[in-house]
């Protein structure tokens, strides 16, 4: 029960985290299609605008320098770089950010060195919200998973509540429509761009004080949050959700839980041939926990392709 | 704009010459430069069987990296089972296996990859190769766990392969023969399917041809010699980790391709070379030699989005007949504002790098906090004088200031010269 009740927790918590670093892909990746390989870089700048906030005006303040400094970031990617490169495809655009990812890392690296950075939250914020267990469990973890869940609730309005989301809903699915009905269409996208990357930034802020602030945050992150706007369905915040939530609770699962292929099939009398098998089937579902959001994506894309909560492909 | 490719007189000269050079190098190169030799080719024969799924198909796939890990793995095992006199395998033949591993994996993988086009294909294949990446380190029955597998050449056929010369000719043969098997097959009626399944798909279906069945194969063919290239690398390093199948290593062939050119056929390989070549070197010099690459990597995207093939193809089919004279000022123009915007960068970078090091910041605690000059290579500078910080902005002002001019001389050199070659 304790197992459950903490894998849960976590794994919700580690969900949610991962939502908040995804939500901008959706817009980015999702609603305009521009595979942006650096998002996860862009992560990664807003922690370290964060780490640099905290050193000179406070951590609330870095909250809300970070989204500002790396939505104009995104802004300029968008205006001067993006926008020529489109014309040739996805593969450029792909390219493009993944020098861009380089780029970044490197100058954060020449600037901040190469190890992770001392990116603490104030002291007034680290106390255990509760013991579960006898374990104090931290009050951060909950402000990560409610910055999450505002976040989502924020976007969720704009975009199906409000005039500027209706055209940018309209605007991914029929682009000259909306640009014959009079509307700016690169302003639109350079605006959906600036907001992805923005909340990013933000992400990075808040994520950043509780978990490594390190020149690998950008790797660690970078693949897994094409995953989740994969699986959740392109362009689909509420899939973004349920993908971020599912891989989390997986993953948290996964690295408690003791037991392999082969004890899986030792229930139908299949055990001592697995083992004699040896491989994969005797590899601890522990040690792959890295694996299954991969495994996740690589069976939604061959069975529901449109990502279980999107409706087109 | 698709006809059969065919091979000119003078580009077959062209190629007997290149081939000539590459076979004499090794009499010429010192021992290291022979070593990144041998790199240099496993990455051009790995950027070549790359591009024939993405440059002829159409395919971009994201997770190379795993057929290219697949063959080095399978090679290892084989020298591994020759070591210990399990199995006589002549070391040569050694890349046979890991084209086999190559092709079995690629038609395997390749069969649910293909199902899905465009962006779903890069995902499926990025995942694909993402579960080899999470799952190796884990695996050690198979990838020897996080330190990998070592292993070590066996003599055969009265040669050593003790030092890198030997490799470095077994290496020549098997990119040589592969690169020319990549060719003859971009000139099978399969290959001309290929490119036909690019431009259209659909017509391809209508017309009667099974493409999920076509995209595989094409698919496995690449990989099988993404694998050859992957098993050369095992020989040349007798080494391996699982590091090889990261999203970095399948990223970078995508990017060298592009870099070298996707539309051209030895565009490619040319990229490979010279992408690896620069990475050899400067990561000798400068801890930031990935800034710099990430640099070029964005500035080749932006500015020639056909790559060095496509501009020296572009060269080659525009300016026939026109005279080369007319271009001496307007390209040594163009070479100086690039040097001067990469010298003042270079220069930049370099000293914000030393200046924020952990040394300079010693030095100074040692002299009392004070400001102490710095030194880079070989010259010292003081840190608080504009001079200093003028070397970097100066000749990227000047280089800014040249570009409009050399960009007008190059344009106006090139509308002359077609017009010359039109006429």
């Amino acid at each position: 029960m304790e197992f459950l009740v903490i894998s849960t927790l976590n794994g919700v918590v580690h969900g949610l985290l991962l939502f908040m670093v995804s939500a901008g892909l959706t817009l980015i990746f999702g609603m305009m299609g521009v595979l942006n390989f650096a998002h996860a870089w862009f992560y990664m700048i807003g922690a370290y605008i964060g780490f640099t906030c905290t050193r000179t005006i406070g951590f609330w303040p870095g909250l809300i320098a970070a989204p500002i400094i790396v939505g104009s970031l995104g802004v300029l990617i968008e205006r001067f770089m993006l926008r020529r490169v489109h014309r040739f495809g996805h593969a450029h655009e792909l390219l493009l950010t993944f020098g861009l990812a380089f780029i970044i890392e490197e100058v954060i690296k020449l600037f901040y060195g190469d190890f992770p950075v001392n990116y603490a939250m104030p002291s007034y914020m680290k106390f255990a919200a509760f013991t579960l267990y006898g374990i104090d469990y931290p009050f951060y973890r909950l402000f990560i998973g409610g910055v999450a869940i505002l976040i989502f609730a924020v976007l969720y309005v704009l975009l199906v509540r409000t005039r500027v989301g209706l055209i940018v809903r309209a605007a991914t699915l029929r682009p000259a429509m909306v640009e014959a009905l009079g509307h700016n269409l690169p302003v639109v996208f350079m605006g959906v761009f600036a907001t992805g990357a923005g909340l990013a930034g933000l992400a990075g802020a808040v994520a950043g004080a509780f978990f490594p602030t390190g020149p690998s945050m950008g790797v660690d992150f970078g693949t897994l949050v094409f995953v989740v706007v994969v699986v959740g369905g392109l362009g689909s915040l509420e899939g973004a959700l349920l993908a971020s939530l599912l891989i989390g609770l997986f993953m948290s699962f996964s690295v408690g839980f003791d037991g392999s292929l082969a004890d899986l099939l030792g229930l139908v009398g299949l055990g001592d041939w697995a083992r004699g098998t040896g491989g994969l089937l005797t590899l601890q579902l522990s040690t792959i926990a890295a694996s299954t959001p991969f495994l996740l994506m690589l069976l939604v894309l061959l069975f529901r392709p449109a990502g279980l909560l999107g409706d087109r492909q | 704009m698709s006809t059969v490719p065919t091979i000119t007189a003078r580009q077959l000269v062209l190629i007997v010459l290149g081939l000539a050079i590459l076979a004499a190098l090794p009499l010429v190169l010192s021992p290291s430069l022979v070593n990144a030799a041998i790199k240099m080719l496993i990455a051009a024969l790995f950027a070549l069987a790359f591009s024939l799924a993405m440059g002829q198909a159409g395919m971009l796939s994201f997770g190379h990296s795993a057929y290219y890990g697949l063959g080095a793995f399978a090679a290892l095992h084989l020298m591994k089972a020759v070591e210990d006199h399990v199995l006589a395998w002549p070391t040569p033949f050694v890349p046979l296996v890991g084209a086999a591993a190559g092709l079995v994996a690629g038609i395997v993988f390749g069969w649910f990859a293909t199902q899905r086009t465009g962006v779903y294909f890069a995902m499926v294949t990025l995942a694909l190769a993402e579960l080899l990446f999470t799952l190796a380190p884990t695996w050690n029955s198979l990838f020897g766990g996080e330190s990998g597998i070592s292993t070590m050449r066996m003599p055969s056929w009265a040669l050593s392969f003790g030092n890198d010369v030997h490799v470095y000719y077994l290496t020549l043969g098997w990119v040589v023969v592969s690169a020319w098997c990549l060719w003859a097959f971009t000139r099978t009626p399969m290959g001309r399917l290929a490119v036909a399944m690019r431009e259209n798909e659909h017509r391809v279906r209508f017309l009667g041809f099974d493409t999920h069945l076509a995209r595989t194969l094409v698919f496995a063919i690449s990989a099988m010699f993404t694998g050859v290239a992957g098993a050369l690398l095992a020989v040349a390093n007798e080494a391996s980790n699982y590091t090889i199948f990261s999203a970095q290593a399948s990223a970078n062939v995508v990017l060298q391709t592009f870099i070298g050119g996707a539309g051209t056929f030895l565009g490619p390989a040319l990229g490979a070379a010279v992408m690896t070549f620069f990475a050899r070197v400067t990561s000798d010099l400068t801890r930031s030699w990935l800034l710099y690459q990430g640099l070029i990597f964005v500035l080749v995207m932006l500015f020639v989005p056909d790559g060095i093939g496509g501009l020296i193809a572009l060269h080659a089919r525009r300016l026939r007949g026109a005279a080369i004279s007319r271009f001496v000022v307007p390209y040594l123009l163009c070479a100086a504002v690039g040097l001067l915007i990469t010298a003042g960068v270079v220069f930049g970078v370099e000293s914000v790098y030393v200046l924020l090091s952990d040394a300079y910041v010693a030095q100074r605690r040692a002299a009392g906090g004070a400001v102490v000059p710095y030194r880079l290579v070989g010259w010292t500078f003081d840190p608080l004088s504009p001079l200093t910080w003028s070397l970097a902005v100066v000749p990227v002002l000047l280089g800014g200031a040249l570009l409009p001019l050399a960009r007008a001389r190059t344009l106006l050199a090139w509308d002359k010269a077609i017009h010359e070659a039109e006429r």
